[in-house]
Order: structure tokens, then sequence, then C-alpha cells
């Protein structure tokens, strides 16, 4: 219970306090990252999947390409979600005079991404099920495939199943935040107070949000 | 010989002397009066004539018989073969049932009356008048146009152009295909150039031709005319007329929902309205059917029906279900296109994930313990 992963999971305290005595390295948070973009290249498959069937035969050449460019995305996703957070992390630290090398809060930001690796394997997994019901009505026009498109949106925000993926979601990105707050403690030499801020505030906004999108107020 | 003789020419001076004042005046008798029940006869009918004579002289009239004849309206009844005598001032009636067998017209049967004693006899034509212009029928009120189960009001005049009056005027709706409320309709007597009106409330069942029998009686005689009105199913310029407009197609969980207004721009209220999604389409909850209820004219109410349809369906029915005043259920359908704008995903039997809420309970769980025990470990 107190090595690797479940350390940073269940002790992240002590984890990223046994972290700071080692140089930064991003080689872990990097794999962590990857592994979040490889869950989301099959969610992005079952996307394109979508995508291509709305296309007419005609166009129906292009689905190999769509299915690469969305799984490419989907996988680039991963790391670019990390450097987001852990810019973001920094940026708002700084308000808090925290201080600390920037590669330092990547790394920790890279590690608190650890459970998204769980919770993407349940969103997809719902996702899944939620796609896998989806029927796409033949469509011959560009006008009816933004018409699909605008629905399909409706759909995956209003859907229960959808509701219970965007729940989940934030169910984890909470578990994230919590280790991030200890991790910003650290990475950026702040109070408990201080990284709690600095985490809370760009993740309540986020799950604030995300609350917002599901609950179909915006 | 010559006293014999005597007595024989006394006696028949005598008899003479007695005789000639009864038989010496026929002329004294006229016919005063005719009169024939009915006024004017039918072809074929049957009538009463009756003769009234009266001795306007001063002697008494010995009359042998009396008899009527006649071609074109003839007699059924017997002749007088003994009448007998008539007092000075008396009249006398006779009756005879006399039949019109030839056409139109006036005819002039013979009342013959024939004197004892070879005194003659008196003719006296009789004008008897033979019509057959029946009664008229029409109709003077009907809808603009029928509808199957639906009851329309009909309003049959009918006239009477003869010259006499007709009795017992009633009119009976004839035909299958259809219900009629009254079965008949009485009028009764109808003077000459009268005319009476009966209402019925016929509700047809299929296209039909309604005969109405317009019967009549003149005299002992019973007439029929007849009045058909054809039933064609129509469209009525009055009928209600829901029309669907502003219709808004969205996908919902399992299927598609269509929002929209719904207008009666008829004439007439359509009741009991509802508003669902026709086949291909199938229903789904929450909103199967819409319940509208009663739209005057020009009133105008929103709708709100849920769906499911196949993937390769493009545009579905929306069925507007409604009642006329008198029950009978129509429906009104509008084309409504599904296109693009649907992703409509299988219904999960139709509940909420319980599987899911549990996986939420779970993860909510864990994740509790897990921030829970690194806060603990701090």
């Amino acid at each position: 219970m107190e090595t690797g992963f479940l350390r940073v999971l269940l002790n992240p305290g002590r984890f990223f306090e046994a972290r700071m005595q080692d140089e930064p390295s991003l080689k872990i948070p990097a794999l962590i990252a990857l592994v979040i973009g490889l869950i989301g290249v099959v969610s992005a498959v079952l996307m394109a999947n979508i995508t291509i069937a709305m296309l007419p035969d005609e166009m129906q050449g292009l689905g190999v390409l769509i299915t690469i460019f969305s799984a490419a995305i989907a996988f680039i996703g991963g790391l670019l979600v990390w450097v987001i957070y852990g810019f973001v992390f920094y940026l708002v630290s700084m308000v808090f005079k925290g201080s600390g090398d920037l590669k330092r809060t990547l790394e920790f930001t890279g590690y608190g991404l650890l459970p998204q690796v769980f919770g993407g394997i349940i969103g997809t997994f719902f996702t899944y099920q939620l796609l896998s019901g989806l029927t796409v009505p033949p469509m011959t026009s560009p006008e009816q495939i933004a018409e699909f498109s605008e629905s399909l949106v409706s759909i995956l925000t209003t859907d229960p199943l959808a509701q219970i993926a965007g729940l989940v979601s934030i169910l984890f990105m909470i578990w994230s935040a919590n280790i991030w707050v200890f991790g910003m403690k650290y990475a950026r030499n702040l109070s408990t107070r201080d990284a709690v801020l600095t985490v809370g505030i760009p993740i309540g906004l986020y799950i604030l949000y995300t609350l917002i999108t599901l609950a179909g107020w915006l | 010989m010559k006293p014999l003789y005597l007595v024989i020419i006394s006696l028949l001076c005598a008899v003479i002397a007695v005789a000639a004042p009864v038989s010496a005046a026929p002329a004294d008798i006229t016919v005063v009066s005719s009169s024939l029940d009915p006024p004017v006869l039918m072809k074929g009918d049957t009538g009463t004539l009756t003769v009234v004579i009266q001795n306007n002289g001063a002697e008494t009239v010995a009359i042998k018989s009396a008899r009527l004849y006649g071609s074109g309206v003839v007699p059924l009844s017997e002749p007088y073969p003994s009448v007998g005598e008539i007092g000075a001032g008396n009249s006398k009636t006779f009756t005879f049932t006399v039949r019109a067998d030839g056409g139109e017209g006036t005819f002039y049967p013979q009342f013959v009356l024939d004197f004892r004693d070879g005194a003659g006899s008196l003719r006296y034509p009789v004008p008897v008048q033979v019509e057959n212009t029946p009664l008229s029928a029409s109709v003077i009120g009907k809808p603009d146009a029928f509808a199957a189960g639906r009851t329309a009001e009909i309003t049959v005049r009918v006239g009477n152009p003869r010259p006499n009056a007709a009795s017992g005027v009633q009119v009976i709706p004839q035909g299958t295909g259809f219900s009629a409320t009254p079965t008949g309709g009485f009028i009764g007597a109808l003077a000459p150039d009268a005319s009476g009106t009966v209402v019925f409330n016929l509700t047809p069942t299929t296209e039909t031709a309604v005969t109405f029998q317009v019967v009549w009686r003149n005299g002992i005689n019973t007439h029929t005319a007849d009045l058909v009105l054809p039933v064609a199913f129509g469209e009525d310029k009055r009928q209600a007329d829901p029309i669907i407009t502003n219709v808004e197609v969205a996908p919902v969980a399992g299927g598609y929902r269509i929002v929209g207004d719904v207008m009666n721009a008829g004439l007439e209220s359509a009741r009991s309205v509802l508003v669902t999604a026709g086949a291909p389409a199938t229903p789904i909850d929450p909103f199967r059917v819409y319940v509208v209820g009663t739209l005057d004219p020009d009133d105008i109410s929103s709708f709100e029906v849920t769906f499911k349809a196949d993937a390769t369906t493009t545009e579905i029915p929306v069925v507007v279900e409604y009642r006329d005043d008198d029950g009978n259920r129509y429906a009104a359908t509008t084309m409504v296109g599904l296109g693009g704008t649907t992703a409509p995903l299988e219904e999960r039997d139709g509940e909420f994930p319980v599987a899911g809420i549990v996986v939420v309970v779970l993860v909510a769980l864990g994740i509790a313990g897990a921030i829970y025990y690194s806060w603990k470990r701090t």
C-alpha cells in the first residue's frame, strides 16, 4: 500500500515528499499521460465510426483518414491535458507566491493524472454502451450532417448513461485534485490552504462547468 | 154491344184520368246537384259519384230505374233497377261507385233516369275530372357534404299541386346503408297549393341513395311519389380542420420528440383532439399520446409526442384524431420529416440504468475512502 502507484493514490503526501528528494523526472508522468491518451483513442475511434456512418457513400473513403486523425488527436490529447493542467497549476500557484520549477510541477501533475486512467476506462465503457445503441439515419447533405451532429451532442449530454459517465469523470477528477493538492504543496512549496486553492479554483470551475452541462443548462 | 163499348171506353177514360197526371210530367224532374268524392280522380282511382234529383212539379212522378254509364269513368256499382215514385217537391239521391279507367281529362258519364209507362227518360252528363298530377316533394335542406357516421339534417317539403286536397300525407325514408330519425314524418291533409315540411336526421354508413317516399290518399285511394336523394361522401366545408405547424423534431434517449402547435382552421369545433405518432413510428413514454381536448375554430394548442423509429425512417406521420359534435371520429395526418436531425438511441428497456448508479455509488465510496485515507496519513 505504501509503494508505487498505490502510494500515489492513497498516500500522495508521503509519496510527493519522498519524490522531492530526487531529481524531477517526467518519464513516468508522461507514461501515465500516454496511457490516458491510448484510452482516449478507443473512445475517439468509436466516435469516428459514428462520423463515418454519417458520411455519404462517395465520401466513405475518408473514413480511414478520419479514424487516424481522431485517434492521433486523442492520443496527443492525453499529453496536452497533462501539460495544460501543469501550466494552470503553475500559474495559479504564482498568485500564492509559490516557488519551485515548472518541471517539478509537471511531474507531480502527471502523477495526479493516475486516477484518470481508471476514470478513462470506465468512461470508455460508458461511451461504448452509449454509442453502440446509436443508429445513424442515411444522410445526403451537409446540412443534415450538421443537424445530426448537433442532435448527437444533445443526446450525449442528456442521456442518463452519459450523465452517469459525467458523474464518474467528476468523481475521478476530484480524486486527481486531491493528489494535485499534495503535489502542488510540495512542488510549489505552498501551504495546504494555498495548495487547495491552487488546485481547487481551476478544478472547481471545471467541475461546475461539467455539472451545468450535464444538467442541460447550456 | 154498344153499352159494352161505352163501359170499356169509360174505364179507359177513367184509367187515363187517374194515370195521366202521374206520367204526364217527367219534365219536372231535374238533377239539382252532383258531386264526386274525391272531387278529382287520378287514373285508377275509385270514387263515389252522388246525383241528387228533385221533382219540381206539382204531381208525383214514377221512375222506373236509374243508372250510370259511360267510358273513361265507369261505374262499378249496380244500377238502381226500381226507383219508384218521387213526390212533388221531393228529392232523391243516387250514389254510384265509379273508377277512372281512362286517361286524364274531364269525362262525362251519363246519369239516366227511365220513367215509367214509356214516359221517356232523363239523361244527365255528370262531369268527372281526372288528373294524374302527383304531390311534389323536394329536399330544401341538406348538408354540403355527407360523411360516414355523421348525422345530417335533411328537410323535405311536400307540396300539393293538385286541384283537390290530399289527406294522410306522410314521408317515409327508404333504402339501406343509413338510419333516419324519425323513421317517418306525418304531414296530414294538404289543401291545394299548400305544402308541409318534414325534418329527418339522416346518418349514412355507406354511400347510398335515400328514397323519400311520399304517401297520400286521394279519397280512399292511396298514392305514392318517390324523391331520391343520392348520398355521396365528401368533404364538409365547415368541418374542423386541424393543422399542425411550428414543428420541431428533437432526439431524445431512445427515440425522438416532436413539439409543435395544432390549430383548428375549420369552422366547427374539433372535440377530443388527440395527437400521436403514426406508423412506422412507435409511440414511447412519456408522451405516447398528447390529449389536446376541444379545439374551437381558430383555437391553437401546443403538443408534444415521443416515439421511436427505425434508422431508415426519414419521415413519420403525426396523426391528429378528433371528433365532431355527433361523436364521429376523424383523423388528419401530417408528415413530419426526421431527416438528419435525428440520432436515436436504442431504448434501454425504458428504465434508468440502475447498474450505472451502482457504479457511481461504488466509485464515489472508493474515492471518498481514498481521499480520507490520504489526509489521515498526512
